[in-house]
């Protein structure tokens, strides 16, 4: 059975805060086997990738009033640490389009997300599904001015992936 | 950066390799060195470097340069090594080519050239080792490691090349003159198994499994493949350099080495056929089928090694054994993938900028699959022709193989600088605005 350490980032969020740092810190405290608990005002997306690359799944359950109960728990392997280019993480708005190119053959991910990318009102995300690390695509949204975050789910079986329009 | 840019010098080190895998063909058609000349001859050494270097080096190099920071989603190193590390490979190629020439007489005979030679061509290998092992040794799993083990049988390579330059021009000793006499399949082993065959396995995992979208090869499967390969190539020059220096002869050596590389191909074979059965794409391209020969071209390797080895013919028909090896698995190999990586590369540094912007071509627009496959076939017909007529020691037969050969490969060069130039791209679609055309013999950064 696994112990959840309950983290309430919702104060945080609504005085506007940053919960990132919180976030981390509560993860660093976490016993080996223990999960975390965590409660928001919206949907943490862009979170879900970058706790993947720590080696944990999420799932996510829809409260009242938009509010979210999302429950880390911590998969058996172990991911390589992933340092996302956005470091500053702040409220990521749900995916306008959510692509799934696992089965397209090689560079149709690349240019289905770049498509998709254009078409983003500032602000706006895509997610995509991927089978690997898009390396080419990365250079490409970085000369766009867009911010992604991105990390494999902890099977290792699927890249997980958030584009945020600039 | 996260991710991958565009090596800027592939192009330049593809084209610099098939500009020396044209003189290698023409050479073999004016009958310089092997089989109109003995193996062990100087203008069969030109010819032997010519190949190794020229060709299948330069186009490893040039490959690796773009593929390794993609197997590690990690940027280069260095990318101001790759062409100082071109400009090294080459005048080391021409030096050591000149003293090989020397030595048979067609130049004077200046042996100095052999130790320069080898002091370019080691620090141009240096670079790219230290280039790409680092990136490499960023991320140490799957064909990452088989990338390494190729650099770490380089590095070997280039130290038994070495020796033997020294020692030609007298100035290694009896300890080199000693490695120069008994040493040099040692060199060959360490070169064709190690470095480019090794190197040449691990690349072909992703190629294949990206292209064919069928899973990665598990890590735990091809790590036999690979501690196969490891050994055999370890057993090559630890043991080999023991036998050496205890004057026993190298056959216990090499009986051990043949075993374990018939072992690793095996290996290997179960690897790429997983890949095959597990594969999500049924229509296959061009750079697959082809690279399908250059596997078929392996497996007559081990079964031809084996059938020589048996009926105790192997010293005597060694020549074609390795005429086999080079041309049929590992330049069919590298053919297969130039062809598909040069279209890639085009396409992404072409209409990368400009995607999702405007209407831009697929790669597969960027080729003509169906007009080139004819040169691969023809390519690979004259290989397996001319592995025949060496066996049957035809040497005009093989010489008309060899003409054969550079028909196919000046009709693969005109395809490659076909998709450079965009020319098969139909006119709304080849250069949107915003597009620049590339250069053809590097990428613009």
């Amino acid at each position: 059975m696994i112990e959840y350490i309950d983290v309430d980032v919702r104060p945080i969020l609504r005085a506007g805060g940053e919960p990132f740092s919180v976030i981390m810190s509560a993860l660093e405290r976490l016993e080996p086997g223990q999960g975390l608990r965590l409660y928001a005002t919206f949907k943490p997306v862009p979170l879900f990738a970058v706790m993947a690359d720590k080696g944990f799944a999420h799932s996510a359950q829809a409260l009242d009033a938009g509010e979210w109960e999302v429950l880390f728990t911590p998969a058996e392997t172990q991911q390589t640490a992933f340092v996302p280019r956005a470091s500053t993480f702040d409220a990521w708005p749900e995916p306008m389009v959510q692509l799934d190119n696992r089965d397209l053959e090689p560079p149709e991910p690349m240019v289905r997300i770049l498509a998709a990318a254009e078409k983003l009102a500032p602000g706006e995300t895509l997610s995509a599904l991927l089978r690997r690390e898009p390396v080419f695509l990365f250079p490409q949204l970085e000369k766009r001015g867009y911010r992604w975050l991105g990390g494999f789910s902890p099977d290792g079986a699927t890249y997980e992936l958030t584009v945020r329009a600039p | 950066m996260i991710g991958a840019s565009i090596s800027r010098w592939t192009m330049s080190y593809f084209a610099m390799a098939l500009a020396w895998l044209f003189v290698a063909l023409a050479l073999m058609v004016a009958r310089v060195g092997f089989p109109a000349a003995h193996l062990a001859s100087p203008d069969t050494l030109v010819l032997v470097h010519v190949v190794c270097i020229g060709w299948l080096s330069l186009a490893m190099c040039g490959a690796l340069l773009q593929f390794v920071p993609v197997l590690v989603a990690k940027p280069l190193y260095s990318e101001k090594w790759a062409l100082p590390a071109l400009g090294l490979l080459t005048a080391g190629l021409v030096a050591l080519l000149a003293g090989f020439l020397g030595l048979g007489g067609r130049l004077p005979a200046w042996h100095w050239l052999l130790p320069v030679g080898a002091v370019l061509l080691t620090a141009g290998f240096g670079l790219i080792v230290v280039d790409l092992g680092l990136t490499a040794w960023q991320r140490p799993a799957g064909p990452a490691r088989f990338v390494l083990a190729g650099l770490a049988s380089l590095c070997a390579t280039v130290t038994f090349g070495a020796i033997f330059a020294f020692a030609h021009a007298g100035w290694a000793g009896s300890i080199g003159e000693t490695i120069l006499a008994s040493g040099v399949p040692l060199h060959a082993i360490a070169g064709l198994g190690g470095w480019l065959t090794l190197t040449a396995m691990g690349v072909s995992y992703r190629l294949l499994s990206m292209f064919m979208l069928a899973p990665d090869v598990d890590d735990r499967n091809s790590s036999w493949t690979l501690a196969a390969g490891v050994f055999a190539i370890t057993v090559a020059v630890v043991g080999g350099i023991f036998a050496i220096w205890l004057s026993s002869g190298l056959n216990a050596v090499l009986s051990v080495v043949a075993a374990l590389g018939l072992a690793t191909i095996a290996l290997y074979g179960r690897d790429v056929s997983g890949i095959f059965r597990s594969r999500k794409r049924r229509q296959l391209e061009l750079n697959t089928r082809m690279a399908v020969l250059s596997f078929v071209s392996l497996a007559a390797t081990a079964l031809l090694g084996v059938l020589l080895i048996l009926t105790g013919a192997f010293a005597a028909q060694v020549g074609a054994f390795v005429f086999l090896v080079v041309f049929g698995w590992l330049s069919g190999l590298v053919l297969a993938k130039l062809y598909k990586i040069v279209a890639f590369l085009t396409w992404l540094e072409t209409y990368g900028p400009v995607m999702g912007r405007a209407p831009t071509p697929r790669v597969q627009d960027l080729v003509a699959e169906e007009r080139a496959s004819k040169w691969f076939v023809i390519y690979h017909m004259a290989v397996w022709f001319g592995t025949l007529m060496l066996l049957a020691d035809q040497a005009w037969a093989f010489r008309a193989a060899s003409a054969m050969m550079m028909i196919g490969i000046v009709g693969i060069i005109r395809e490659v600088i076909r998709t450079r130039q965009l020319a098969d791209v139909q006119s709304p679609l080849r250069l949107p605005d915003g597009a620049c055309a590339p250069h053809l013999l590097f990428a613009r950064s």
